[in-house]
């Protein structure tokens, strides 16, 4: 299944390698990214995802990143 | 002025401000090992009133850390310098990570203008540690260096709890810096709200329930909410389970509760999960240890599942009703009595059918009774750390574990070797207990250095040696399943343990009959220093029950029976 995450995260060092890994190690393929660092040291990144399991869980393992401010979740 | 977070504004190095600010964070006890890139924290230890134990591997560093954090209550730090040193902390820092322990590991650097030219002595301990933190950072202005110990002590206890790593390159130790900024705005993981719509849907749903079980992890714990599920279950009647990490959560004399759960569990544990029609998970994860084949587990059980972290909910198994929150707020809210009187009649009676035997046939030693017998003399206040095998096992089952940190046992990562650091760490935390270390002669060999440092700060850890000569749990995989073609699991030339330890200094004996069994318990509940007790056991022993992998918990073997 394809999942499409919206992420805001701070910019700060490790940030994407962090939110990558993570989406890796939990079983999705990273399709698509879209990384833009904005106002306030907050990076915007947009994710394409493929991946068999729970993305609603994938999310919830993505807002516990210190880092990571907001995640958003639309499914195609 | 800045607020220096307690930590008094001079002009400071780095490295003086990393260790001002570990003693602002009430940090007294630290475990490393020193070597070129972490120097200058070295030296500004020699002014400071911070305790360092100089391990002899840096693994054991973190795995003493590991140790003094779950048995002390406080956070464990370990330092090391780069390259090797960052890399052999790497074990402990995963263990820390799998079993959620609040840990700071501090790693020298090669000077920021060498990061990245494959310098002597350099990785990329951040990026290969990445998967096994909560949060790591590069400190890169030794302004920074204060403001980053503060934070990363809150990340490591806050929620739940983990590592986290803090790498120095070496010039930003050395370099000079005046007043440290204030604090940065930590954003505590803060443990949510229950939401009221499902407490009430919880309520009602126990209410119902005809077969209601407690499933107890490791959660409850971290969380300090043992007394919480203890007046609980003094209210509600309910029977339990626990995992691993849940053993000393739940009073082990209560008449309702049924043991560990699971592939090495208890029958009565395995049956009522099996027959529950409700499980109640506080802290608990699902575990593929725990459950066995996923989808057989539980089968007619409706769940209701609390946690304070909301990514563990639902991740193995679907919830009915899932509670993300405070433990004890939950629990004090689900509180009722509950007309369960034949359940806890049956629960009962399934405690006693499938209890313990400690009267095995022979003079042999038998593990599960010197076991049994080394922790009901040890007393209340005992500490347990043991090594990862047949042996922990052994110490799960039949180990009188009467708290959840009287219990040290890498349940997640599973790692060999952390007995040893484990229990001196608790010891240097909680010096008023006795503490004992249970190992096997495949485990200790992994950390046997550490010896040296019991012995140099006189640490007076209890060492039980239980040497089957063998990977005992290794070898009872290949009889069982692997149709007894035994692959590299002899250990029969071990060395001879009581004159090793003898050699770092540390007193031992020896016993291989049942009879010495008590003398030997006597002999070492009255050291007053370290000691080991080497002691030999049968090599075909196996560890019963056994869910063989893949089978559902209702189907255990028992070799025993």
């Amino acid at each position: 299944m394809i999942q499409r995450l919206h992420v805001t995260l701070l910019d700060v060092e490790g940030a994407l390698q962090r939110l990558l890994g993570t989406a890796e190690r939990r079983g999705f393929h990273v399709l698509q990214l879209h990384a833009e660092v904005g106002a306030g040291d907050l990076c915007r990144v947009a994710l394409t995802l493929e991946g068999v399991r729970d993305a609603m869980l994938l999310r919830r393992q993505l807002e516990r990143l210190h880092e990571v401010r907001e995640v958003s979740l639309a499914t195609e | 002025m800045a607020d220096t977070g307690g930590v008094e504004a001079s002009v400071r190095s780095g490295a003086q401000w990393l260790v001002a600010a570990l003693e602002a964070a009430g940090v007294d006890t630290i475990f490393g090992y020193p070597g070129g890139a972490i120097m200058p924290v070295y030296d500004a230890l020699v002014d400071s009133r911070l305790r360092h134990i100089l391990v002899r591997h840096e693994q054991g560093a973190a795995l003493a850390a590991d140790g003094y954090a779950r048995a002390g209550g406080r956070i464990g730090v370990c330092l090391a310098t780069s390259g090797p040193g960052a890399t052999n902390l790497l074990t402990g820092i995963a263990n820390a990570y799998l079993d959620s322990v609040p840990m700071l590991a501090i790693t020298g650097q090669v000077a920021s203008g060498l990061m990245g030219t494959d310098a002597f002595q350099e990785v990329d301990i951040f990026g290969m540690s990445l998967p096994v933190v909560k949060h790591s950072f590069i400190v890169r202005r030794a302004e920074d260096v204060a403001a980053t110990v503060r934070e990363a002590c809150t990340i490591a206890r806050s929620g739940r709890p983990g590592p986290v790593l803090i790498d120095l390159p070496k010039d930003v130790q050395l370099a000079r810096a005046a007043a440290q900024p204030g604090p940065t705005a930590v954003a505590a993981a803060a443990v949510p709200a229950p939401d009221r719509d499902a407490l009430g849907a919880a309520r009602a749903l126990l209410a119902r329930s005809e077969r209601p079980l407690l499933y107890v992890g490791g959660g409850v714990g971290m969380a300090r909410a043992e007394s919480a599920l203890r007046d609980f279950v003094a209210v509600t009647g309910m029977p339990s389970v626990c995992t691993l990490k849940g053993l000393g959560a739940i009073d082990p004399d209560a008449p309702e509760h049924l043991g560990m759960l699971g592939m090495h569990g208890s029958p009565a544990a395995n049956h009522a999960v099996q027959s529950c029609d409700l499980l109640l998970v506080v802290g608990a994860r699902f575990d593929d240890r725990a459950t066995g084949k996923l989808d057989t587990f539980a089968p007619g059980a409706r769940v209701i599942h609390i946690d304070a972290d909301m990514a563990e909910i639902g991740k193995l198994r679907s919830a009915q009703i899932a509670l993300a929150g405070s433990i004890p707020l939950v629990l004090a809210a689900l509180s009722q009595a509950l007309p369960i009187e034949s359940w806890r009649e049956h629960c009962a009676a399934l405690r006693a059918l499938y209890a313990n035997r400690y009267d095995a046939p022979g003079a042999d030693i038998y593990a599960p009774a010197l076991l049994r017998e080394l922790s009901l003399a040890a007393g209340d206040q005992a500490i347990v750390s043991c090594d990862v095998g047949q042996h922990q096992m052994w110490v799960a089952q039949h180990w009188h574990i009467r708290a959840p940190h009287a219990h040290l046992s890498s349940g997640g990562l599973g790692a060999m070797g952390y007995g040893l650091p484990a229990a001196l760490g608790a010891q240097l935390a909680r010096p008023d207990a006795c503490v004992v270390c249970v190992s096997g002669d495949g485990s200790i060999m992994m950390n046997i250095q550490e010896l040296a440092t019991l012995r140099r700060y006189a640490i007076p850890v209890k060492i039980v040696l239980l040497d089957n000569g063998c990977l005992g749990m290794v070898r009872q995989w290949q009889e069982l399943f692997f149709e007894q073609r035994y692959s590299e699991v002899d250990l029969s030339d071990n060395p001879d343990f009581v004159a090793l330890a003898q050699a770092f200094g540390i007193e031992a004996f020896g016993i291989d009959a049942r009879a010495q069994v008590p003398g030997a318990i006597r002999r070492l509940l009255d050291a007053r220093g370290p000691i080991l007790c080497h002691v030999r056991i049968d090599p075909r022993a196996n560890v019963w029950p056994l869910v063989p992998p893949g089978k559902s918990n209702g189907e255990m073997m028992d070799g025993a029976a």
